[in-house]
């Protein structure tokens, strides 16, 4: 097996002591390519080489995966199993450990039911642990109470694509076709800060004259270059999709045929959007008129276009309907299933696409099979060999665990790769949920602000640490190569999961020696899902660039390019969506006056936990702080550099003021990678969409007030 | 070799990826050598990267009493030779660009090499491969000189014409940085 792989004629720098190990970055769904370099002798971890020759990034990196290798020998790594004892951590044995676990997990469970127990597990991981952790609730623990971080992230996007398409796949089409599109739709996505590497296909379109409609309350590197920037009020998504369908069914930009053929509801959709002339739309999102009219017109006439969106429309109370509206726009146009063209979703986490297919959502089993379904319960318990009735109900979301917790109902909790104490909205609440616990067990490489609550900390492996696959923000299947062993006495999570599920009795539904033989069953158990990986292999993955799924069988070519005879919807059609406009779940009053809109800057990844300990991106951008125009500012006589106290219903925080015209002056920015009392989710609403349960952090009330700069022990 | 480093400062999305890969190069002790800037950040989020021009009679050389700044014969300008150096500065005053960094601790001179290392086997420095967004390229020359044509051409399909009086703003932007 060769670990370095690489094209004929690509030359890279390969230094006489080192080798190269060829793999994907840890953090967001771009999963750019990358060699790492590895000290032949020491074994040490030296640096990163690009990866010119990967197809999706060509060895583009952000500075986040310039610098990701830093965190895999990084010296906060934990290297043994912390037990806390009288409220300090202290280092135990993995025997000790795991034996307060059996010991803790067994009498919770005699006492107080199998569902005492929960798991809260990430999408930052391959699709082998991802899959197991699903598994390892279910068997393992016996548990309903199992859901994970991609609530956060990406389950406004799946609901809102199963609603429209039946089929949850980020993106209709390969992200290197977006070359050839003649314009792009992107709403809620900060694209050049989020995914960077996306940006040179974005770029080389517009070289050849592609058009650009970004809408963002911020005026984003990529609003700034757009043709139109539709400067929304945060949180009326849907009443400008609504506009937009208005105006492409008024100018006649509609695809009559392809929509009579393809779609359902258009008569419903026509009468519902009769309502959203221009000035309306304009009334309810601050966009001016001529925008939205030279929009529609660009939208309209391009032959090829994408409509895209990211958390800023998803993570929203009406994040579904948001989603279905903005993929309608692209049907109406009869764009999704053609070259070029379609509709996708910019994935937050790493693994955020393989990662929600695959049974870790409180409602699913693999290949995205419902629990809800007795055929799929039979199937998947035949796989797992379960009887069919051990099999548990479906539980809660993410967030709503924590109202379980404090309803006594949940009595421990194994957080794996995920770190919601920072994460979660309204992390108050979270923080008590923790505290209220009786145990708490986290599995990570570093001790995050969750790993802080926890009575047990079992030190997991990096994702250079072990061998894998992940789905990219595409589809893509790829491969993600183990470079050195584990560090300390670290395990990768499948291998945690195994040794827990061996103490609850379970070991021979985990009968397990390497990622490999978990992948060979994840391709069993998703093999007539919609999300089939069965035709996948690792030796495929390497030697075609990655392979999409669905891919049914081995002789299958996969699917770069979805929905191009039907949809996936049980009459083949598409459901056009049809969506009256109500607003957020908090809206400026005259206590709480302002908007309160989170996100992330380019230096740091989700919660923080890896990219706060890495020197350069700390250099970059070390703390929060609250972006505003200067016509807010100057309401309550801020500069720059000043600190400024932000209110909602929920708490309040102190911010260093930063002060830029290229945001919307009704609306203030936090970026949210901090922990503790530097946590905007603080502040964030936990008002949840009522389909996919995903928390509406992009939109609340928030009301201001001048305060004096923290003392120097606090900056 | 008969490549060159190419700038478009517009496509730049201020990631400072280029910064963060200039500290990965070899020779490069961790500490980056380029610069990427915002042009006002209270207008807009524009930024700009910025870094070594590598004249072809270079000021920093020039003005080097102690000829610590060597020139490969690929044209490439080094940082000041470590043993030559006299820490003096008259580098970093003398560059019309601002591109020579000092390090006080060490009182010496430290500067972009174009990743020499990497360079000269033809392979594109750091800054240059990771660029997301392909405001920093290391290009052939003669790839340069159609990308220059091309937005003049570009600017014509859209209807545009150069008159005597704005002729300069059909020039591209561009910093072609050197060749043989």
């Amino acid at each position: 097996m060769s670990e370095f792989v690489v094209k004929p004629g690509v030359k890279n720098l390969v230094h006489d002591d080192e080798k190269l190990v060829t793999t994907h970055c840890s953090y967001c769904g771009m999963q750019c390519g990358m060699h790492i370099r590895v000290h032949k002798k020491t074994g040490k971890i030296m640096g990163v080489e690009p990866r010119y020759d990967w197809p999706v990034t060509m060895g583009k990196m952000c500075p986040k995966g310039v610098t990701a290798y830093q965190q895999v020998q990084h010296p906060d790594r934990i290297k043994r199993p912390l037990i806390k004892k009288n409220g300090k951590f202290v280092e135990s044995s993995w025997k000790e450990a795991l034996d307060l676990i059996e010991t803790k997990f067994k009498e919770l469970q005699s006492k107080y039911g199998k569902d005492s127990l929960s798991v809260f597990g990430g999408v930052s991981m391959t699709n082998e642990k991802c899959y197991l952790v699903g598994k390892y609730a279910r068997v393992a623990l016996g548990t309903r109470y199992i859901d994970y971080n991609g609530r956060f992230c990406m389950s406004s996007a799946a609901g809102g694509f199963i609603k429209t398409f039946g089929i949850d796949r980020g993106s209709t089409l390969p992200w290197p076709e977006l070359e050839h599109s003649d314009c792009f739709f992107m709403a809620g996505s900060n694209t050049a800060e989020c995914h960077p590497t996306s940006i040179q296909w974005f770029w080389k379109a517009k070289d050849k004259g592609a058009k650009m409609i970004v809408v963002d309350p911020r005026e984003t590197p990529t609003a700034r270059v757009a043709d139109v920037h539709l400067d929304l009020k945060p949180g009326t998504d849907s009443a400008l999709a609504n506009g937009m369908m208005h105006l492409i069914i008024r100018e006649g930009y509609v695809d009559e045929d392809y929509v009579r053929e393809r779609c359902n509801n258009y008569e419903e959709l026509k009468e519902a959007v009769k309502l959203f002339t221009p000035e309306y739309t304009s009334e309810i999102t601050g966009v001016a008129v001529e925008k939205i009219v030279k929009a529609a017109h660009i939208y309209g006439r391009s032959p090829r276009s994408v409509v895209m969106f990211a958390r800023g429309v998803e993570q929203q109370s009406k994040g579904v309907d948001n989603v279905a509206l903005y993929s309608s726009m692209a049907l109406l146009r009869g764009q999704v299933g053609k070259f070029a063209s379609g509709v996708a979703t910019f994935t937050g986490q790493g693994n955020g696409q393989g990662g929600r297919e695959h049974g870790q959502k409180a409602d699913l089993l693999p290949g995205y099979r419902k629990l809800t379904d007795p055929e799929a319960v039979k199937y998947i318990s035949s796989v797992w060999g379960i009887n069919p009735e051990d099999m548990p109900k479906p539980g809660v979301s993410a967030y709503e665990m924590f109202d379980e917790i404090q309803n006594g109902n949940i009595r421990a909790m194994h957080v794996i790769c995920s770190n919601p104490a920072v994460s979660a909205p309204n992390t108050e609440h979270i923080w008590s949920g923790f505290r209220k616990l009786d145990f708490l067990v986290v599995s990570d490489f570093f001790l995050s602000e969750t790993a802080e609550f926890a009575d047990v900390v079992l030190p997991a492996t990096s994702w250079a640490e072990d061998e894998g696959t992940t789905t990219n923000l595409e589809g893509r299947v790829i491969r993600i190569r183990k470079v050195i062993e584990p560090v300390g006495e670290s395990k990768p999570d499948w291998l945690i999961m195994k040794e827990i599920a061996e103490r609850m009795g379970k070991g021979k539904h985990f009968n397990y020696d390497n990622p490999g033989e978990i992948f060979e069953e994840l391709r069993i158990a998703s093999k007539g899902g919609k999300a089939d990986y069965s035709g996948i292999t690792y030796d495929r993955i390497v030697k075609e660039d990655g392979v999409f799924w669905p891919c049914p069988s081995e002789d299958h070519p996969g699917t770069p390019t979805m929905f191009k005879e039907r949809f996936d919807t049980p009459d083949g059609k598409a459901n056009l969506a049809v969506v009256n406009w109500k607003p957020a779940g908090e809206y400026p009053t005259e206590d709480f006056p302002h908007i309160l809109t989170t996100g992330r800057v380019v230096y740091h990844y989700l919660s923080g936990n890896q990219t706060r300990r890495i020197d350069f991106l700390m250099e970059q951008c070390p703390v929060p702080y609250a972006e505003m125009h200067p016509e807010l500012a100057s309401q309550y006589n801020l500069s720059s550099g000043d600190y400024v106290r932000l209110t909602t219903r929920r708490s309040a925080m102190d911010l260093e003021v930063r002060i830029t015209k290229a945001i919307r002056n009704d609306t203030v920015f936090v970026p949210y990678h901090w922990g503790k009392e530097l946590a905007v989710n603080q502040l964030t609403n936990p008002c949840l969409d009522p389909v996919s349960r995903m928390p509406e952090f992009k939109v609340c009330a928030v009301k201001m007030q001048k305060t004096a700069a923290p003392e120097a022990s606090l900056k | 070799m008969n490549k060159i480093m190419y700038l478009e400062f517009e496509r730049c999305i201020g990631c400072r990826a280029c910064l963060a890969a200039c500290r990965e190069c070899g020779g490069h002790d961790a500490k980056e050598r380029n610069y990427v800037e915002y042009v006002d950040f209270m207008e807009s989020r524009q930024t700009y990267p910025m870094l070594c021009m590598q004249c072809k009679d270079p000021a920093c050389a020039r003005v080097c009493p102690a000829n610590a700044i060597q020139i490969t014969e690929e044209g490439v300008v080094l940082s000041a030779m470590e043993e030559k150096c006299i820490g003096c500065r008259n580098c970093t005053f003398g560059c019309p660009f601002g591109i020579p960094k000092f390090d006080f601790e060490e009182n010496k001179m430290y500067k972009c090499d174009m990743c020499y290392d990497r360079s000269k086997h033809d392979i594109a420095p750091m800054c240059a491969s990771v660029c997301p967004s392909e405001a920093i390229r290391f290009i052939d020359f003669d790839e340069m000189q159609e990308l220059r044509r091309k937005r003049t051409q570009m600017n014509l399909i859209e209807g545009k014409k150069p008159a005597e009086h704005d002729k300069w703003q059909y020039v591209p932007e561009f910093f072609g940085v050197y060749s043989d």
